[in-house]
Formats: structure tokens, C-alpha cells, sequence
């Protein structure tokens, strides 16, 4: 049996602990206006929603080059030079398209990762903790074993060992998603099932299923939802780690990770082919991390 | 049930005797859980590199190898036996304490970690340092005026810095202070015998790297806890229905009984820790832990990545252990039993 740390990891899983409890210390101190709390979700969603649009319909909208296939004639251009806004790379790609492009392959990623993560992690948890019995200690020792890996190291074996490219990354990133979560509903459940309302609904004989979706999935969302909108930060960020390792979208196709990766070479010679990708990474992080926290304090999840 | 608390002792503990003081009790309790633990990760680990194309033959001789070489040297290292037996061979030797040695170079993977773990060791602990060092006193302003200045600026600060990747930040910095500025060095790793200020000169910006998100989470947590211990404990109105100023409330009674959320905190997140050196060693250079995992993976050599990840468990589970004694050593709640 474990012991009352153990707890606290339940809430904390390995990549994600950071910003997860560190939402903690949004709850709100003083009384806040109407305004800055209205403020506080929607300058995060607005800017998630440009970088959507920016990245998915930008392309087209400025009618940009391809991202790759460049002119080595064209190779290093500086930046605002005609018909390319950030330059181009050491090749002759237009380096805005990259990064839009690369946008698109994190945004993906990210989002297809959380997606897995809050049904099959959701429902695993869920059920592990509703039905609990022998299956309960099983997925959770399973869940420990993931939990003891340094959740890169294994991201970075299974990547290697599928071949680098994006359903692959998605499938590496979501081993862990899917833990995060399990350990996230499993601990939520648990304390629902203490509540009097599920009293109720066992007793007037409501049928599992319609428990765990009635009563269980309503009340476990919210602090998932809040989980999954950190997670995207967690997820773009290790899809950057993993790309950055040669070991995420495989090059020449952009990645903000792999643009890192291959303008770190020339770090001193051209700092915009490192700095303008982390940029992009670090500006959509911050607001998926934003809107997290606001929604965290708004539904008042821990 | 995983989630019922077990520090609290059970009732039969006023039986007089070592054997059954819960310390003890605890210790070999959770040494005896983590064993199942520990199995699965090495299980695991196998399962998923032994999935990995190539084999370390082909990866050693290189792509012009012949079948009979690659066949010849498979059967030397011992890489043709199945995969069953060659696990349950390993396995028989961490048991009798022997990693079994490197398929690159026949150094047993003890001495391979050995010589690496310092360095990702005095990394690790130089970053916690660093930030603990800083979190204290911030944490501690912060939470005396919520909303002032103080609070909002290092509140602010530390979203950028959970929002930052380490990599980007590394890199970041290595553009500042080693190209802009030149002051620091950008790669490489000057061993402590070389001189213990050449050799923090050398650790300071992956450090930095490692240690500023770390920061950064710290602050939030600590500032948050504190926060909540003043707004709603009876011990805090009693201490200051007595008259004792609110600095010395919040620094000596409130702070104190933060530190154990901190101190739980900073023992279950070394497992992510450990992780983030891998990306920052391989970006700075430094021959530690995490670059010989990386070079293991690409060279499909089982043995080193095994002993590696083995001991990256080891440490964690040992690292939750140790904070779960912490807690029974300086919380006399937990260490009479009486919770």
C-alpha cells in the first residue's frame, strides 16, 4: 500500500506535474473585477485562436511558398526580403512558411495527443476507480511503472523504434498521455464515489454505464478539460523535444523542434533560425498554459 | 485501496521493538512495492528496444557489413540468443549486482555509469540548488502582500518560465552569454578536478537551463501553499490572536508547515528532472547519464540502456521514499504515530 505521497503523484504525473500543480496558485487572492477575469480567458483564447488560423489558413490566405523544395539559390536571404517576410533558410525555404507549417504538425500532434489521452486515459481512470476490485491495482501498478520512466526516454525509444514521423510521435507522446490522465480521473472518481449522489444512484439501482456517464463524466470533465489544455503546452513541447532529437517529424518536413534542431548549427551566424521558432513554441505554450490556469480558477479544479 | 495514506502507523504500533516502528514498517513496505515496479520498467525497456530496427552488430560494423560479419559478431556478443534468454540473463545478473558490460566496447555498464553519473549527478543537484535558493525568499515576499507588486512580477515571471522549454531556454542563453556576451563558454565540460571554478563555469548555463522552470514551479507551489495555510488554519489566527507580527507568522508558522508540501514536491519531480538532462546534456555537451542513454539508444546497446534506466527508477522510487521519511522525521505528527 502506498503512501499518502502517493496521492499527490496520483495528481501529478511525471511530464505534467509542473503545470499542474502550479496552477494551484491561481485561485484567486483578492477579489478580482468581472473585467480581468473576462480578460484572462479571452486574451489566451484569442491568441490560441490566431495561431490556429494563422498557421492552418496563413499559407493559402498570403499565398506562401511551399515549405520545402526551396531555390538553394535563394538560400539565406535576411529577413523582410521581397516575397520573404522572415527570410529563408540555409536551403532556400521560405522560413514563414516553415514555421506555419511547423505549427500545423505541433498544433496536430498536440491535440490529437490530449484527444486520446482524455478519452483513453479518462476512461481508464474512470473505470478503475468505479469498479475498483482486483482490476484497480493492476492498472495502477501498471501506471507506476510509466510514472518510475523518465517519460522522455521512453517517448524517445519508442520513436526510434517505430521510425521517426507524425502518427509515430503521436503514438509516443500518447503512452504518456494516457497515464497522466488515467491517474488524474482515477484519483476524481475516487472521491465522487465517496459523494451522497452516487449513494443515490447505486442504491435507485442506476446502471453502471449510465453512472459513469451521467454521474461520473460531468463532474471528472472540467478538471480534465483544465488538464488537457496544460497538456497541449506539455505535448507541443516534448513533440519539440523529441523533433529537436532527430526523433519527431522527420526533416525536410518543418517542425518547430526540428527548426530548432538545425538552426542551433548556425546559432551564431543566424540567431533568427533558432529564436524565431522558439518564439512561435514559447507564445503558444504560454497561452494554452494561460487559458489553463484562468479555466483552472474560473471551475475552481485542483 | 492505492489511495488511503499510510503514513499514518496502524494501531498496533505500541508494540515496543525496532522491527515495529513504523518507520521501518514503511520502509520495507515500499521497498517491497517498488520491487514489481521496478521489474516492469526493466521489462519494459527491454520489450521496446528490442523492437528497435537493427540489431548492435549492425549498428557496431556499420552499413557495409556483410550478413556473415554481422552474423559472427551477433554470436560473440551473445545478441543471437533469443530474446527471453538473454533477458532472463541480465536479469539474473542485476541480482548478483552485475549490469552485465556495454556492446560497444565491453566496459561493464557499472564503470559506464559510474564515470557519467557524477556529472549529470552535480547537474542535477547544482540546478536544484540554485532554485530552491531562490524560491524561499520569493515565495516567501510574494506571499506576504498577495496582489502587490512582488507577487505580481514574480507571478508573471514564472508563467514565462513554466511556459519556456529547457531546450529553447538553453538555447537562448547560449546566444546571450556565450556568443553576445562571450563570458561563459557554450559547450563542454570541465571535470572538478580541473579547477572548481572552470568546472562551474561550465555548469552554469544548463544550470540555469534546468534550473529556472524549476524555479519557476517551485514559486507558484510554495507561494500557493502558503497562502492557503494563512487563509484558513487555526493555528495561524491563534498565532496572531496572540499578538505575533504577520511576517513572523507567515515566516515561522505558516512557512514551516508549507515546507512539506514543497519538500514532497521537489522528491516526486526528480523523475521529470532526470529527463530534462538528457535534452540539456546533449545540447551543452557534458559527458553525463542522459548522453549515454541517447548514444545506448542509437547504438542498440541493451545492456547500457537497461542499467541506465534502471537506475533512473531506482533513483525516483528511492527519491519518493526518502521524502516519505523526511516527512516522519520533521513532522512529529507523523513520527509519534498520531496523526
Amino acid at each position: 500500500m502506498p503512501s499518502s505521497t502517493r496521492v499527490c503523484a496520483m495528481a501529478t504525473p511525471d511530464a505534467a506535474a509542473p503545470l499542474e500543480l502550479a496552477g494551484a496558485a491561481a485561485e484567486p487572492v483578492r477579489r478580482r473585477s468581472h473585467l480581468t477575469e473576462s480578460l484572462e480567458l479571452r486574451i489566451p483564447i484569442a491568441i490560441i485562436a490566431f495561431m490556429v488560423v494563422l498557421c492552418f489558413l496563413g499559407p493559402t490566405i498570403l499565398g506562401l511558398p511551399a515549405p520545402i523544395g526551396g531555390d538553394i539559390l535563394d538560400s539565406n536571404l535576411p529577413m523582410f526580403s521581397a516575397g520573404h517576410v522572415f527570410g529563408t533558410d540555409a536551403v532556400g525555404n521560405d522560413i514563414l512558411s516553415r514555421l506555419l507549417h511547423g505549427g500545423q504538425a505541433s498544433l496536430e500532434i498536440a491535440f490529437a495527443v490530449n484527444l486520446i489521452g482524455l478519452v483513453f486515459g479518462g476512461g481508464l481512470g474512470a473505470l478503475a476507480a468505479y469498479w475498483g476490485g482486483r482490476l484497480d491495482p493492476i492498472i495502477m501498478r501498471l501506471l507506476d511503472v510509466l510514472i518510475a520512466f523518465p517519460s522522455l526516454v521512453l517517448a524517445l525509444a519508442i520513436a526510434q523504434s517505430l521510425g521517426p514521423s507524425k502518427i509515430n510521435t503521436i503514438f509516443a507522446l500518447a503512452f504518456f498521455s494516457v497515464a497522466a490522465f488515467a491517474r488524474i480521473s482515477r484519483a476524481a472518481t475516487l472521491q465522487l464515489r465517496e459523494q451522497t449522489f452516487m449513494t443515490a444512484a447505486r442504491l435507485s439501482g442506476t446502471p453502471a454505464w449510465r453512472t459513469l456517464l451521467r454521474h461520473i463524466a460531468p463532474n471528472i470533465l472540467p478538471g480534465l478539460v483544465t488538464f488537457a489544455l496544460l497538456g497541449m503546452g506539455i505535448i507541443i513541447v516534448l513533440e519539440g523535444a523529441l523533433s529537436f532529437l532527430g526523433l519527431g517529424v522527420p526533416p525536410p518536413a518543418p517542425s518547430w523542434g526540428n527548426m530548432i534542431s538545425t538552426g542551433q548549427q548556425t546559432l551564431s551566424a543566424s540567431p533568427r533560425d533558432v529564436l524565431l521558432p522558439s518564439a512561435f513554441l514559447f507564445v503558444t505554450v504560454l497561452a494554452f498554459n494561460l487559458l489553463g490556469d484562468a479555466l483552472r480558477s474560473r471551475w475552481s479544479v485542483r | 485501496m492505492t489511495a488511503s495514506p499510510t503514513l499514518a502507523p496502524s494501531r498496533r504500533d505500541s508494540t515496543p521493538g525496532v522491527l515495529y516502528s513504523p518507520a521501518v514498517r514503511l520502509i520495507g513496505r515500499r521497498l517491497l512495492a517498488a520491487i514489481p515496479v521496478l521489474w516492469g520498467v526493466t521489462l519494459l525497456t527491454f520489450i521496446v528496444v528490442q523492437a528497435l530496427p537493427g540489431s548492435a552488430a549492425q549498428q557496431l560494423l556499420g552499413p557495409n557489413a556483410t550478413p556473415e560479419q554481422v552474423q559472427q559478431l551477433e554470436a560473440q556478443l551473445g545478441t543471437d540468443r533469443s530474446m527471453i534468454v538473454r533477458y532472463l540473463d541480465w536479469l539474473g545478473g542485476v541480482l548478483t549486482g552485475d549490469l552485465g558490460s556495454s556492446l560497444s566496447d565491453g566496459r561493464a555498464v557499472t564503470e559506464v555509469i559510474g564515470s557519467a553519473l557524477g556529472v549529470t549527478a552535480e547537474l542535477v543537484l547544482l540546478a536544484l540548488v540554485v532554485s530552491l535558493a531562490l524560491t524561499v525568499p520569493i515565495a516567501l515576499l510574494a506571499a506576504r502582500r498577495p496582489g502587490g507588486v512582488v507577487d505580481r512580477i514574480s507571478m508573471a515571471v514564472s508563467m514565462v518560465g513554466l511556459s519556456i522549454a529547457n531546450y529553447v531556454l538553453a538555447l537562448v542563453l547560449v546566444w546571450v552569454f556565450a556568443v553576445q556576451l562571450a563570458v561563459l563558454p557554450a559547450i563542454g565540460f570541465v571535470p572538478i578536478g580541473d579547477g572548481i571554478l572552470d568546472n562551474l563555469r561550465s555548469l552554469v548555463l544548463p544550470a540555469i537551463a534546468i534550473g529556472f522552470p524549476l524555479f519557476c514551479f517551485y514559486t507558484r507551489l510554495l507561494r500557493a501553499d502558503i497562502l492557503e495555510q494563512m487563509q484558513g488554519q487555526d493555528y495561524v489566527t491563534t498565532a496572531r490572536a496572540k499578538g505575533i507580527g504577520p511576517w513572523r507568522v507567515l515566516t515561522r508558522h505558516a512557512f514551516r508547515n508549507s515546507l512539506f508540501g514543497l519538500l514532497t514536491i521537489v522528491g516526486l519531480n526528480l523523475g521529470t528532472l532526470i529527463g530534462a538532462t538528457v535534452i540539456i546534456e546533449q545540447i551543452f555537451a557534458l559527458p553525463g547519464v542522459g548522453r549515454e542513454l541517447l548514444q545506448a539508444i542509437s547504438n542498440r546497446n541493451i545492456p547500457v540502456i537497461e542499467g541506465i534506466v534502471l537506475v533512473f527508477a531506482v533513483v525516483v522510487v528511492v527519491a519518493n521514499l526518502v521524502t516519505d521519511l523526511l516527512y516522519a522525521v520533521l513532522d512529529p505528527r507523523v513520527r509519534h504515530g498520531n496523526t
